[in-house]
């Protein structure tokens, strides 16, 4: 079995290429997929296995314990406020959750936001996280798939089968990006960061919408694409400003993507062209703009003067 | 590095006590090996930050997760919130020192760890390169590239024909598959040091035998941080 891949180009052939030899895994054919079709998030189950030697049974399962983390995070940003050393930080998922002044109806988009803001502002408040793929965008991913659940469908969980294999399409985005490019804010800028977990929660949430890879992967292209070039510049070095709230932003620019990809409106630029573009993008950028706080909202006046709150 | 593949479980983690994968978790990776590579009981240890890290270590607690490090706390582990109380009870002596004029070649976030141990000293260089990856670079002034997700052996040895073929086939007749094996000495016939990562947990009695060889001074176990 050849499990080496870079693009999405490969994977997909590589997973092709197991559903002619009968799959990688005896019980590696998703719900209802017919005999010769391989399914995605079987393929790098048994790719992880092979690598780490544990079984897909033992990776299903510590899968879903990393589920249940991203919802202790979140129960936590939700029920109690965040407030950050620095004061930056001041229960934002709270007051969101508890705002009546929404234009928007929608309650999976309205939880959504809120999710994201949540588990990132316990991460900046030093709380257990789940970097993914960093801690400073670990709110996005968790964000938009427990609105989901919560707002549509209950039933949904960390053990089931569905809601696992969108963390795993979502982590293959993530695979691919850090292997073209990087997935670092000091290498890359936030495009790397909160711009690929939103390229990853797009692809998640088409999996959990019951979208197979191509879609999947477009609806990464359309979500990356408009995160192109995003500056990491972080007030006083803290992941806070802008990271916190950037994760809520982000989930909705998933949504986005994922409403076009649905509906049939595609990215003219594929996937993998995308993040040869986010390459060239991060290696053009400024070390200013690149995690150094030197740079951007960091050295605005009231950016700058967050510096003396922190000594 | 050596037969290195990313995979589900590494994008989706580590869990990890906030607030930076490569601020937070990456540096208590590489403290955390560091110590294992230097495993002597510590009389002092100085901690370099160069790059973004040494403009940002002090909000992303990338003090806190070096001195967790060196104490044997990972990432997930919520004590990494007060290792410098724990650091100062135990009497650990760690000075922590941003340099903001680092090499060229040193990755955006780099941390370079120095420890004493009576007249023993290491000096190891690691690269926190994103979502909490590191790869370790340097050691004691020899080339490395470890990333901790592979059980390793560190052989110090003399740089003489067949030594990598000797310490190989000790691994293969223990039936011990070796993903990825590297040798860099600092000058020819000077000592060099070999890498070699491992799938599988190596006895000590393997390490012992390896210990043995003429040519060989040195043998450092280093375990998966990834377990």
């Amino acid at each position: 079995m050849n499990w080496k891949f870079t693009t999405a180009r490969e994977l997909l052939e590589r997973v092709g290429e197991s559903a002619l030899t009968g799959g990688s895994a005896a019980a590696g054919r998703a719900e209802g997929a017919a005999l010769g079709e391989e399914s995605l998030p079987a393929w790098l189950l048994a790719r992880d296995s092979f690598y780490s030697g544990k079984t897909e049974a033992a990776l299903r399962s510590e899968i879903a314990h990393r589920i249940k983390v991203t919802r202790a995070s979140l129960d936590r940003g939700v029920a109690q406020a965040q407030m950050s050393y620095s004061g930056m930080t001041k229960g934002g998922a709270v007051t969101l959750a508890a705002s009546t002044s929404w234009p928007v109806e929608d309650r999976f988009f309205r939880l959504a936001l809120t999710y994201a803001l949540a588990i990132n502002e316990v991460n900046a408040c030093g709380g257990r996280i789940i970097a993914f793929p960093t801690a400073g965008s670990c709110g996005i991913v968790p964000g938009v798939l427990w609105a989901w659940r919560d707002a549509r469908e209950r039933a949904l969980g960390p053990d089931h089968p569905r809601f696992q294999d969108a963390f795993i399409v979502a982590s293959a985005v993530g695979i691919l990006i850090a292997s073209r490019a990087t997935l670092s804010g000091a290498a890359g800028g936030c495009q790397a960061e909160c711009g690929a977990a939103g390229a990853m929660a797009a692809a998640g949430l088409s999996t959990l919408l019951g979208e197979g890879p191509e879609a999947s992967f477009d609806a990464a292209a359309l979500s990356l694409k408009n995160s192109l070039g995003l500056a990491c510049d972080p007030v006083a070095g803290l992941v806070e400003v802008p990271c916190a709230k950037r994760n809520a932003f982000l989930a909705a620019n998933a949504i986005t993507a994922v409403s076009f990809a649905r509906a049939g409106v595609r990215s003219v630029i594929p996937f993998d062209e995308v993040v040869g573009a986010m390459k060239a993008i991060g290696d053009a950028m400024p070390q200013a703009l690149r995690e150094s706080a030197e740079g951007g909202l960091a050295k605005t006046a009231t950016g700058l003067s967050y510096w003396d709150k922190i000594r | 590095m050596g037969g290195r593949t990313i995979g589900i479980l590494d994008v989706f983690g580590p869990v990890m006590i906030g607030p930076s994968s490569s601020h937070t978790a990456g540096v208590a990776r590489i403290a955390f090996l560091a110590r294992k590579i230097f495993p002597y009981p510590l009389d002092r240890a100085l901690v370099l930050f160069y790059g973004s890290l040494a403009r940002t270590y002090r909000g992303h607690g990338s003090d806190k997760a070096a001195v967790a490090g060196l104490l044997g706390i990972l990432p997930d582990d919520e004590r990494l919130g007060y290792a410098l109380e724990l650091a100062a009870r135990e009497g650990l002596d760690v000075e922590i020192k941003p340099e903001y004029d680092g090499p060229e070649r040193y990755h955006p976030n780099t941390a370079v760890i120095e420890l004493w141990s009576g007249d023993k000293h290491a000096r190891i260089r690691g690269a926190s390169i994103g979502g909490g990856e590191i790869r370790l670079q340097s050691v004691n002034g020899f080339e490395a590239d470890l990333d901790g997700s592979l059980e390793a052996l560190l052989v110090l040895h003399r740089d003489e024909v067949g030594v990598i073929a000797i310490v190989s086939h000790i691994l293969a007749a223990n039936r011990f598959n070796i993903a990825s094996v590297a040798s860099h000495r600092k000058d020819k016939g000077d000592e060099a040091l070999m890498v070699v990562e491992v799938d599988g947990v190596v006895p000590t009695s393997i390490v012992a035998q390896i210990r043995d060889l003429p040519s060989v001074s040195e043998v450092v176990y280093v375990p998966s941080i990834h377990a």
